[in-house]
């Protein structure tokens, strides 16, 4: 039996645009265990966003329950729930929103800042998260000095910083050529199979979506389609790129060619 | 480059408020430094008055301090009319007259005449203003050696800076003051030629017991046996003045009374008029004292009023700046406060940023200021003038060494230097940091209360 992250119930959300209330969200149900990693995906305006924004705690919703971690967090005011956002969530952005001038290991650190961690331990703990997503040596560029890529995972090391119960990623992929992409989606999987890290990501891209476990299709501001996915990530012998068959300790897919 | 424009634009206004205090104290300086000038030059010239209150003074037309000087580029009402006057004499046998008058001690004679060439002479005055006036280039002054006078009356200079002085009999020698020197060309034991005639330098003298040169007119006296001064200027037995001495001060009136009326050539002066001079002198530098004093309140009224608006200025700076910066980093707003940033993180963050802008701002303010506060303060504070509103023509003698020249000598003595101190510079810093704080009050209060769900979509 896995355990619940994250359960919503009949969670809705309505915008008040002059005198037309436009529904973004309307008695939306979901379930995210502990250590799944679920894509999130419909057509502009079915609401994606807005759900991310809500299962974030940036915005709250017009009516029903959101339980985080067995806390609804639906009504709780703004000086709680600024501790959550710190300390359960980690976000990662589809414009990767790392603060120019600071340096990657200072981004990392960010989210750590009014925690009770002295501050060497921080950047200790900075550090290795770069190390885990690829960064090493990198540690002091600033953001400029980085591509894109190496900005995201940046970005994906920031929200790690606190060890959140799960990560909420908007279009991680969005601002990302196609070879970075998968890069990016890759580093997602190895968290999620290496770290048991639970990940929702929102994307319209199908090909990005059918590398993770689940995928939900939205509509109008409701779950219309659930299926699984290739669930790759979980057996580690599919190629992510192409779908062929790889043993264990290839280093290129003997199909595509591509590193995996 | 934004930040850089905004801290030289904040550190002009702190440069502002740090120029203003010095420039007050600079004035309070100046008109302290006035008063004490004053001061002691009336107590000076009462003194000599004093000492000197048996002597009547009988001068010919002409002959004054600064007969034939003429003014250029002098302030509106200078003490000095400029006009040119006819040179006139009396015979000595009018000085054996006056000496057979009853109460009267000794008659000392004196002939002054100007060279026809002249030079022109700049002299500074106060604030950096300069005056150009045309004068003889020397003047020679015959005096009767005679040992009695040179002991008793002080007829001759005192400050000896090479040879000798003029001695009882002496004739045929010359003692020049040291700034003819460089004229004629000549030292002490040699020749100069003064109105066609030969005559050996014995010594030089400056001027003594006078404080600094600023507002002076350079004496250009040569002094010289009477006789021989007759001689080289074609007067035989005509004098220019007399140094009448009373046995008794109570017998100056009469005496004078007698003199005026019998010699209507000569102009008599009395410590009584020397006296009336001062007085005349006391009320215009109290004058211009008080205008001095009420330039300094006034002063601190104007300062208070710039230091507000300068104080004004830096908020609505700071303010719009941040304004501007919250604005502009919305996004990024939106992103501290999803990866858990408090309002109150949030807050304190732009708080800081707007008081480290104008800490930064007020080091350079400080560095403006420290170059530029005499600039500054002169274009934003009233100056002390110091001129007196009036002038009086009439300077006697008596006034000579006290005074010189008036205004110039006694009020404009000290220059006006404006420095910040430390005391101000650490005040303005912490200005600087507390308006900062004020300043960004509000646009950091907005920050935090920024949304993020639409902070996020913000671009």
């Amino acid at each position: 039996m896995s355990e619940i992250v994250l359960r919503t119930e009949k969670l809705s959300k309505i915008y008040t645009m002059g005198k037309r209330d436009v529904k973004a969200l309307s008695n939306l149900n979901l379930q995210v265990n502990k250590g799944e990693y679920v894509a999130i995906m419909g057509p502009s305006g079915s609401g994606k966003t807005t759900l991310l924004n809500v299962l974030g705690c940036l915005d709250k919703p017009t009516s029903g329950k959101m339980i985080l971690n067995d806390v609804d967090v639906a009504n709780l005011p703004e000086k709680e729930l600024y501790k959550i956002r710190r300390n359960k969530i980690g976000f990662v952005f589809q414009t990767f929103n790392l603060l120019p001038y600071l340096n990657a290991v200072e981004n990392v650190e960010l989210p750590m800042e009014g925690t009770k961690r002295p501050k060497g331990e921080r950047r200790e703990r900075a550090r290795k998260l770069l190390e885990l997503v690829g960064l090493s040596g990198r540690e002091e560029h600033r953001p400029q000095r980085l591509s894109a890529g190496e900005q995201q995972r940046v970005a994906i090391a920031r929200a790690l910083a606190n060890d959140p119960a799960i990560i909420l990623a908007d279009e991680p992929t969005g601002n990302l050529d196609t070879q970075t992409k998968y890069e990016i989606v890759k580093l997602l999987a190895n968290l999620n199979i290496d770290r048991g890290t639970t990940v929702v990501m929102v994307t319209h891209d199908s090909q990005i979506a059918s590398h993770t476990e689940r995928m939900l299709l939205l509509k109008d501001g409701t779950i219309i389609k659930e299926k699984q996915g290739l669930h790759l990530a979980k057996k580690k012998l599919v190629c992510p790129y192409c779908g062929s068959k790889i043993q264990p300790n290839d280093e290129r897919c003997p199909s595509c060619r591509k590193r995996l | 480059m934004r930040a850089i424009l905004v801290i030289i634009a904040l550190g002009f206004v702190m440069a502002i408020m740090i120029s203003i205090p010095a420039g007050i104290i600079a004035n309070q300086e100046a008109a302290q430094a006035m008063t004490t000038n004053f001061n002691s030059t009336m107590t000076t010239m009462q003194e000599q008055i004093n000492t000197t209150a048996t002597l009547i003074e009988c001068q010919t037309s002409g002959q004054g301090m600064f007969s034939g000087g003429n003014f250029s580029g002098g302030p509106g009402g200078f003490p000095f009319g400029g006009l040119q006057q006819q040179q006139t004499y009396v015979e000595e046998s009018v000085a054996d007259a006056i000496r057979s008058i009853g109460g009267v001690k000794d008659v000392v004679e004196f002939l002054t005449v100007s060279s026809s060439e002249t030079t022109s002479e700049t002299i500074n005055g106060p604030g950096g203003r300069t005056f150009t006036i045309s004068r003889p280039v020397y003047t020679i002054t015959g005096v009767t050696l005679n040992s009695s006078f040179i002991d008793d009356y002080s007829i001759l200079p005192t400050n000896i800076t090479a040879g000798r002085n003029l001695r009882p009999d002496d004739s045929g020698v010359v003692l020049l003051n040291s700034n003819l020197t460089a004229y004629f060309g000549v030292g002490v034991g040699d020749k100069v030629g003064i109105y066609g005639e030969s005559f050996t330098v014995v010594g030089v003298y400056d001027e003594a017991g006078q404080g600094g040169s600023q507002g002076r007119f350079e004496a250009r006296s040569a002094y010289m046996n009477i006789t021989d001064a007759q001689t080289a200027a074609g007067v035989t037995g005509n004098v220019s003045r007399l140094d009448v001495y009373a046995e008794d001060v109570s017998d100056v009136d009469s005496i004078a009374e007698v003199i005026s009326v019998a010699y209507t050539s000569l102009q008599v002066t009395t410590y009584k008029d020397r006296l009336s001079q001062l007085d005349n002198m006391q009320t215009m530098y109290t004058q211009t004292l008080t205008s001095a004093q009420a330039t300094v309140s006034n002063t601190e009224t104007v300062a208070t009023q710039e230091i507000m608006i300068a104080v004004g200025a830096t908020s609505l700076i700071v303010l719009f700046v941040m304004l501007y910066t919250v604005r502009e980093r919305t996004k990024e707003i939106g992103t501290l406060k999803a990866i858990g940033f408090s309002n109150w993180n949030v807050m304190s963050q732009f708080m800081l940023e707007g008081m480290l802008l104008s800490l930064v701002a007020g080091v350079v303010g400080i560095a403006i200021g420290t170059v530029g506060a005499p600039l500054l303060s002169g274009i934003l504070l009233p100056q002390i003038s110091p001129f007196g509103s009036s002038g009086n023509s009439q300077f006697s003698r008596g006034f000579e060494n006290a005074g010189n020249f008036g205004n110039f000598g006694i009020l404009g003595a000290s220059t006006v230097t404006v420095t910040p101190s430390l005391q101000t510079m650490l005040i303005a810093i912490g200005a600087a940091v507390l308006l900062g704080a004020l300043g960004s009050l509000y646009p950091a209060w907005r920050a935090s209360r920024t949304r993020p769900a639409e902070a996020m979509r913000y671009e």
